[in-house]
């Protein structure tokens, strides 16, 4: 398999690590309901046939995380981009705020 | 071996012709007995040259077989080639270039090739039909494996492997390309030309090591000239070309995602062995834009009554080896065909001369001009016949049936021709289904993997000048869609042979058994039984028979057997489909797939920075992951690996000791958000560590356990370093890249891995300041007031070597860790053993590493398992509760938070003589071992030299409510079972005044 | 040792090969030496500190940071891209290389000159043993003068700088993996004879415990 990394190139999949679905998101550590929430984004993933969104690391080469669109059917890879350019402009900020800068 | 004069040939070698160097004599053997052939030969070639036509025994029936095929689809020819440890069994001898002291032995009888007693198999025929396995020896199971599998295993068989290691060597190669065309026939021909013209890089695979196909073995012309000799004018022109890598003796034997092939070249298996520097083979790994797959197409059979008989082979074999190979197959010859390409492998037989008494053709109307060439050249035509049964150990004559009247004829060779299957291989490789052609009486591709197109015969273009068209096309269409400009190419001249099939698949009254798959013993009867039984899917039939599930994967078996199927069940062969193929296209040798990565070059080693310094300290070393460490520093007159432990522990204790801890993560954190990014990370807090300090931080994973822990100092106001597990280092820094650049990237944290920069040396015991002030600059104080506990120090040591001061401690003593420049390591190891030696400085390794932590009950790997909590391993009070952190929802779950859970205890043995055993279960006194009663396991153990008996770490459901109590340590495996005290996880100096000291 | 099927076998695999001629007897067709001369050290910049940085670069070295996996140099000092707004940077006779790129301000600096094993690698086989460890590309229509892959060779991370049109490269692998590098190089190249230099202590040599 060959993903098309933003910034090396097409490299073959050897190069990369696989974690898996891309579409959940870290919920809100201190909405009510965390646990479940948490729950949900821990263990449950959809399993689709077809168009699918997942999270790749480069990590033989510039060590970026990606997101790559790949058809489970056919293993087709459809894109990468890189996590950071298409990652929550506000992701939730954890409880305690001790992020001062 | 010397070479027989050259002016001898052998018994069935034709006075002329063959792509076959007549001036060169190469000799061999077969069986021990010495025979000689030529540069060009094959072995196959050159056993038949000589009238050797017995070359194995069948695999379950021990059946007499000879050569039926001339190339890689051969079910039945496989020999063991070479040697003690190049020894190789399951070599077709079709496909296996002859070279001079080739030895060949045949395989699979018992005792020899003519007289093997194990054929007895064949009268045990109505056993041993299909799913004989499942029926015969399903009862009584315990004799299975002492009766059944090694009376089988005896019984039936490929061959032997070689008992010695492998001596020759492997290797892997990368390729990168426009078009690959897989095949060197006419249409790969003209692909590989038609893209090369346009610019474009081609690859031409051909697995054989004379490039041309089918035009070496027929003798149709192209452009008014010998078909052979417009390959060898094509291939010069490819050769001259920089943008055309040729590669022979090189099979595509797969298709991987995203346009990836993998390939396997022969290097040196022509050779007596390979030249000096030589690998044997290479697995090259293609990328390729566009890919053709120009592979051709195998002749089937036609399966009737004695059919595997030596002696019987297929037309196009017979053809190839006359026009090829310069080989009489056999003196006299008979042809059983259903197609019009049979009539003209025959008539090039007979125009090579050899004798043809016959062509009996299923069919009763044969084209008007093939009967007259036939009658032309003086051979009987039988249109209407069957053949119904052979004779003779090998073959000696047929019988055949014209119009219900039997005959006999005398022949030595039956050429026989079912039709032609495109090698279509390759496209099954992404799932595809071949498709069936009712015109062709033949599978052709279905879907192909993206980017690849079958070309010519592969692709059901059967003949010589569809073939080159259909490449020259399918090369245009592949460099147009890669967007180069092709400049129009004339299709060279040449006919289109006649090519009419009637489908005939069985002749269902002929006598003896009938083979459709020979290399795996399955009849036409087999198939009738299995339909009886009531077995209708293909892939059913193919497991329940064992129909191509043989190393040829059923080249020549597999239509023949589904249609003699579609027949039994009246569907029709369409309907009844067809199993696909799957990698390898043919056998590769495992060895290839390792490369050079074998034995201690398995994977790459790495070596701390005072490698060099630990080898010249006698050390013994012990893989821990990819890194040699040194394990212990025996002296002369230990005879103990604990003796030494023990001794390196005393003396750390008493005076002072040091290890390479360079091994350990390192990990440059900068920026601004760093404190912040390293609280959301840890459990514990380090936004507010002050400059100059580090602490002991744990992190989880998401779901609540732990993942790692470590050390973190802070460097700067916005710099820190962090320490991770050896083990765990890659796993870490790849989970901090995750969580800056997917969760927070709003972060500013710029992180580098600096594991490699730094040497870092662990500096233990009482005497520790002592040496360390000896070795840094001076103006640097190390004192405890200057640098506590805790404490982190950038200063020069040795005369301005930079360096690191981090006062941790691992063993409980008072510790440094020192880190310098990676290259200056083992300067540093050096200076710190100078300096030492008035202390008796004492070198230790990761054994006795081990006991110290033991000893102090700091968790490692075998607490950090992955199933640990923090509050497992007693560390849940480190948690802040004021911000958020990774895993910390999580980990209060119920499950988690359940203060039943198995928790860290110390433990130590009643009997104060006796081993624990880490692995060890957990268990109440008195009660069974049964699961419902396991309370835990012992993860960790050790011989405490300070306390003169064995401890151990362990996880104790409520351990640390337990402290007193005995507990039952089982350990079925190892045959342990003793009484065990629960006491808190720290055996040595509890309230940490020694490493405060 | 010409009767070896697998060259590397003899040589002990806890030190690299040593300087010499290696497998093939003649001409060697890859010409390689270690480099101990160089400061390294990451370059990274911070979240909107780009434009700033690459002023800064200017202005001190006259070098314009790479936007992809390229390399650019002036005045002895080369600054390759790894990652975006990520670069190595390496000189030679610059033992303080880490404290000036420092003292630019706007990026992350990090001292590396220990951390990589570095190896200049030329001969007219080179490019074909190249093939046999990295799984990119290196025809010339694609890959030239200039262009950096950080990869995988033969399971070791590694960073390849095309540096030359021969070609040469530069090659840097992690300090620890240097013998087993060492190794896998001389497995590849043996079929091609391999010549290999040690860093040497020449002037060039400047491997001071200076830097940064």
């Amino acid at each position: 398999m060959r993903i098309p990394c933003p910034f090396c190139g097409s490299r073959d999949a050897h190069e990369f690590s696989y974690l898996g679905d891309a579409t959940p998101r870290r919920p809100d550590p201190a909405a009510p309901g965390a646990e479940a929430a948490f729950f949900d984004y821990v263990y449950l993933r959809d399993n689709p046939a077809g168009a699918f969104e997942e999270w790749w690391y480069h990590a033989a080469g510039c060590r970026q995380w990606l997101k790559v669109a790949r058809d489970t059917r056919t293993h087709a890879i459809t894109g990468a981009v890189l996590a950071r350019d298409v990652a929550a402009p506000a992701a939730p900020t954890p409880a305690g705020g001790e992020t001062a800068r | 071996m010397s070479p027989l004069p050259a002016n001898r040939r052998a018994a069935n070698r034709l006075a002329a012709g063959g792509r076959i160097d007549r001036s060169r004599t190469l000799a061999f053997s077969f069986d021990g007995r010495r025979l000689d052939g030529h540069p060009g030969d094959t072995l196959a070639s050159a056993l038949l040259a000589n009238g050797v036509k017995l070359v194995g025994r069948s695999f379950k029936y021990h059946r007499p077989r000879g050569i039926v095929s001339a190339g890689p689809e051969e079910p039945n020819a496989l020999v063991e080639l070479r040697g003690g440890a190049r020894r190789e069994p399951n070599s077709r001898a079709t496909v296996t270039e002859l070279f001079d002291g080739l030895e060949a032995t045949s395989q699979n009888r018992w005792p020899s090739l003519a007289l093997d007693l194990l054929s007895v198999n064949g009268l045990l025929a109505p056993f041993l039909g299909a799913g004989f396995y499942y029926k015969t020896f399903m009862w009584p199971a315990a004799l299975w494996e002492k009766l059944y599998e090694p009376a089988i295993r005896r019984a039936a068989g490929l061959g032997r492997a070689a008992e010695a290691a492998d001596p020759d060597s492997y290797e892997k190669v990368n390729a990168f390309c426009d078009l690959l065309v897989i095949g060197s026939g006419p249409a790969g021909l003209m692909a590989a030309r038609t893209a090369a013209r346009a610019g474009a890089r081609v690859i031409l695979a051909e697995e054989d090591f004379l490039p041309g196909g089918r035009l070496n073995a027929e003798a149709l012309e192209v452009d008014g000239a010998p078909g052979h000799l417009f390959a060898a004018r094509t291939l010069a022109e490819l050769a001259g070309l920089p943008n055309v890598r040729l590669m022979t003796r090189t099979t595509v034997f797969g298709v991987y995602d995203g346009g990836t092939y993998g390939a396997v070249e022969k290097v040196s298996d022509h050779l007596p062995e390979p030249g000096p520097f030589q690998p044997r083979q290479r697995l090259w790994r293609i990328v390729a834009r566009r890919a053709i797959l120009a592979a051709g197409a195998t002749e089937r059979p036609i399966v009737f009554g004695g059919n595997d008989r030596p002696g019987v082979m297929a037309a196009g074999a017979v053809q190839a080896y006359a026009n090829r190979f310069g080989v009489a197959a056999a003196r006299q010859v008979a042809v059983f065909a259903n197609n019009d390409g049979a009539w003209r492998a025959t008539f090039e037989a007979r125009t090579a001369g050899l004798g043809v008494a016959a062509i009996i053709d299923v069919r009763s109307e044969v084209p008007p001009a093939l009967l007259a060439r036939a009658q032309a050249l003086g051979i009987r035509a039988i249109p209407g016949g069957v053949v119904t049964a052979t004779r003779g150990r090998t073959l000696a004559g047929i019988e055949i049936t014209v119009g219900g009247r039997r005959e006999q004829i005398a022949v030595d060779g039956l050429a026989v021709s079912g039709g032609w299957s495109p090698n279509l291989h390759l496209t099954c490789h992404h799932g595809g289904r071949p498709v069936w052609d009712p015109r062709l009486a033949a599978f052709v591709p279905g879907s192909t993997p993206p980017g690849l197109e079958a070309a010519g015969a592969a692709a059901g273009r059967l003949t010589l000048g569809a073939a080159l068209r259909d490449g020259l096309e399918a090369g245009a269409r592949a460099v147009a869609d890669i967007g180069l400009i092709v400049h129009p190419i004339e299709p060279p001249k040449a006919e289109d042979e006649p090519a009419g099939i009637a489908a005939f698949w069985h002749v269902a009254a002929s006598r003896g058994p009938a083979f459709v798959d020979q290399q795996n013993d399955v009849t036409a009867k087999d198939i009738a039984l299995a339909h009886k039984e009531g077995f209708r899917s293909v892939e059913h039939l193919k497991r329940y028979t064992t129909l191509g599930m043989a190393t040829d994967q059923g080249k020549t078996s597999n239509v023949t057997g589904l249609a003699i199927m579609a027949e039994l069940t009246g569907a029709g062969i369409e309907a009844t489909g067809t199993t696909i193929f799957r990698p390898p296209y043919t056998p590769v040798a495992l060895g290839v797939f390792a490369g050079h990565h074998r034995g201690r070059e398995f994977r790459p080693v790495r070596l701390t920075p005072t490698h060099g310094w630990a080898e010249r300290q006698g050390a013994v070393f012990i893989e821990t992951g990819p890194w040699l460490r040194a394990q212990y520093f025996p002296r002369p007159g230990e005879t103990d690996w604990l003796e030494t432990v023990n001794r390196e522990v005393k003396a750390v204790r008493a005076s002072v000791g040091m290890i390479d801890v360079s091994t350990f993560g390192k990990i440059d954190l900068q920026g601004p958000d760093a404190g912040a990014f390293l609280d959301r990370v840890y459990i514990n807090t380090f936004s507010t560590l002050p400059v100059g300090k580090a602490r002991y931080g744990v992190m989880l994973r998401e779901d609540g356990l732990v993942m790692d822990d470590g050390t973190t100092a802070r460097l700067g106001e916005s710099h820190y370093v962090m320490t991770t597990t050896t083990a765990n280092a890659a796993k870490v820094f790849q989970h901090l890249e995750f969580c800056l650049q997917v969760l927070w990237p709003e972060l500013d944290v710029q992180m580098a891995s600096v594991s490699e920069q730094w040497a870092q040396i662990a500096l233990a015991g009482p005497k520790a300041r002592e040496v360390l002030a000896r070795i840094v600059d001076a103006g640097t104080d190390v004192s405890d007031a200057a640098l506590p506990f805790m404490g982190v120090l950038g200063t020069t040591v040795l005369g301005g070597v930079p360096a690191r001061l981090f006062r941790v401690s691992f063993s409980g003593e008072l510790g440094y860790e020192i880190a310098v420049p990676a290259r200056q390591g083992e300067r540093l190891a050096e200076a710190l053993m100078a300096a030492g030696a008035p202390f008796g400085i004492t070198p230790y390794g990761i054994e006795a590493l081990g006991v110290m932590r033991i000893e102090k009950g700091h968790v490692s790997g075998n607490e950090l398992s992955g199933q640990t909590t923090a509050a497992d391993l007693g560390l849940g009070r480190m948690a802040s509760t004021r911000k958020d952190h990774i895993g910390r929802v999580m980990a209060a779950r119920p499950g988690l938070a359940d203060p039943a859970r198995p928790s860290l205890v110390g433990l130590k043995p009643v009997d104060g003589a006796a081993r624990l055993r880490a692995g060890a279960h957990l268990l109440p006194p008195g009660v069974p071992a049964t699961t419902a009663n396991d309370e835990g396991y012992i993860t960790s153990v050790a011989y405490s030299p300070h306390l003169g008996h064995w401890i151990g770490l362990g996880l104790l459901a409520r351990g640390p409510q337990r402290l007193g109590e005995r507990v039952r340590a089982y350990d079925p495996v190892r045959g342990g079972d003793l009484e065990v005290e629960v006491c808190a996880p720290c055996f040595l100096d509890p309230k940490g005044e020694r490493l405060r000291g | 040792m010409a009767e070896m099927s697998s060259p590397a076998h003899p040589l002990s695999h806890t030190r690299p090969i040593p300087a010499g001629h290696h497998g093939r007897p003649g001409t060697a067709g890859v010409v390689a030496r270690w480099r101990e001369d160089l400061a390294i050290a990451t370059l990274a910049a911070r979240h909107g500190g780009e434009a700033a940085l690459a002023a800064a670069m200017d202005a001190a070295f006259g070098l314009a940071l790479p936007a992809g996996p390229k390399a650019a140099g002036a005045n002895g000092v080369s600054a390759l891209g790894l990652a975006p707004r990520r670069w190595l940077v390496l000189a030679s006779q610059r033992p303080a290389l880490a404290a000036e790129l420092a003292g630019l301000g706007g990026g992350a600096v990090t001292e590396q000159s220990d951390g990589y094993a570095v190896l200049d690698l030329a001969g007219p086989e080179v490019r074909a043993v190249l093939a046999k460890l990295v799984a990119v590309d290196l025809d010339p229509a694609v890959f030239s003068t200039g262009d950096v892959v950080a990869s995988s060779l033969a399971h070791i991370g590694a960073v390849l700088w095309q540096t030359g049109e021969e070609p040469t490269y530069r090659l840097l692998v992690g300090t620890s993996f240097a013998a087993a590098f060492s190794h896998t190089l001389l497995a590849a190249a043996a079929e091609y004879g391999l010549d290999l230099a040690d860093a040497g202590r020449g002037p060039e040599a400047g491997r001071g415990t200076g830097r940064g």
